[in-house]
């Protein structure tokens, strides 16, 4: 998301300047031209030839005067824009860090690290337990879920084992916060 | 907890954020707006009106230099302000190099910034269980702050990599730098490079 918004941020950006130049060279130029034709005796509109300088608006115009908002392409337009400032919305809201904080060393320093980095640390503790075959872990600075994969049934005892490996290396971490742990064990079926 | 380090540890996109979320809603208003006066939430009457109201339209006629002044000056106000969002949005971030406080012969000395990165992260690469290091010094030359990455072995015991880079590593550059203070953020990471992984 963040990659979403860098982009997208300096595009917008042209977009309005854009916008905000064509305002100006169109109202300028009805503004100087209507000055003109007004004072040969013709009025704006009356000139079929005018359609603006680089946007053809007075085309635009009859065709907005004409519809209604009750209209289906109307709603259909409206429906639209608003979809799109939700996208941006939640674009802006969701491209926030994900960093996880550690504890700071010293005055002057703060020390992060990444969701995968915390992920990979847990899931080699776990893996390293005999009994566990397979491992995923996802991790954010609030909550680890692990789920590990035993082969044959669950041996008992096994999810506190993970639980106590995965619990024993977050203690260890200097982490700034100490997230929710949740631990699931599962079989792959193994031999029956 | 300084906020200056805190800032060091990415480029900030505040101001992208805040702008894409104000042209958001912005946009969102509009749209649910449209879409209420078409399902004649404000009347049956307002929802039969053309969209470009012929009574707006008159009221712009007879306010004709105002409306234009406004235009103009709307339109100016958008192109400078997207040229600038677009140009603070597009800006390399600042590398500051470093000046040292003077001694007693009163000459400023320059560390370039890449001089003093290359040093730190040689520095950094030293600690045991540090595979890699990356420095850059970020921030205003008023401010400078560091950002070290440091890309952990397998293995590395994390806790004491942490104290080791601000004990050899941060302490030692400050005292050989003559500055007092350096605001710092590490960023860990695990060496890629040692087998693979299934974890996400």
């Amino acid at each position: 998301m963040r990659v979403l918004l860098r982009v997208l941020a300096p595009l917008l950006g042209l977009g309005l300047a854009a916008a905000g130049a064509l305002l100006v060279i169109e109202v300028t130029a009805a503004w100087l031209l209507g000055a003109e034709i007004s004072a040969g005796g013709t009025s704006i509109v009356a000139d079929p030839g005018q359609q603006g300088v680089l946007v053809p608006w007075r085309a635009w115009r009859s065709g907005l005067e004409a519809l209604t908002w009750r209209s289906l392409l109307m709603l259909a337009v409206c429906a639209a824009v608003a979809l799109l400032g939700l996208l941006l919305v939640v674009l802006a809201g969701g491209a926030r860090r994900r960093d996880i904080r550690l504890e700071d060393p010293a005055e002057n320093v703060s020390v992060t690290t990444s969701p995968r980095v915390l992920a990979r640390l847990v899931g080699q503790r776990v893996r390293a337990q005999d009994q566990v075959a397979s491992a995923s872990v996802t991790a954010s600075a609030r909550a680890v879920k692990v789920v590990a994969v035993c082969r044959g049934e669950v041996p008992e005892g096994l999810p506190a084992g993970v639980g106590a490996g995965a619990g024993a290396l977050l203690e260890e971490l200097p982490l700034a916060r100490r997230p929710r742990l949740a631990v699931s064990v599962r079989s792959d079926g193994g031999p029956r | 907890m300084s906020s200056r380090s805190q800032r060091a540890l990415a480029r900030s996109r505040t101001g992208e954020r805040t702008g894409i979320t104000l042209i958001g809603l912005a946009t969102l208003t509009a749209g649910v707006f449209g879409v209420l006066v078409g399902l004649e939430v404000f009347g049956q009457l307002r929802s039969r009106r053309p969209v470009l109201d012929p009574i707006a339209v008159d009221l712009l006629r007879t306010h004709a230099l105002p409306a234009r002044l406004v235009a103009v000056a709307v339109g100016v106000a958008l192109v400078a302000l997207g040229l600038l969002w677009a140009v603070r949005s597009l800006r390399p971030e600042p590398r500051p190099d470093l000046y040292l406080d003077p001694g007693a012969a009163g000459a400023t000395v320059r560390v370039t910034a890449s001089a003093a990165t290359d040093a730190l992260a040689a520095d950094a690469e030293s600690v045991p269980g540090v595979a890699r290091a990356k420095a850059r010094l970020v921030g205003r030359e008023s401010a400078p702050a560091l950002r070290l990455t440091l890309w952990l072995t397998d293995g590395a015991d994390v806790r004491t990599v942490w104290r080791d880079v601000e004990d050899r590593v941060l302490a030692g550059a400050r005292s050989s730098l003559g500055i007092r203070v350096l605001p710092t953020a590490i960023r860990l990471e695990l060496d890629s490079s040692t087998g693979t992984s299934r974890v996400r």
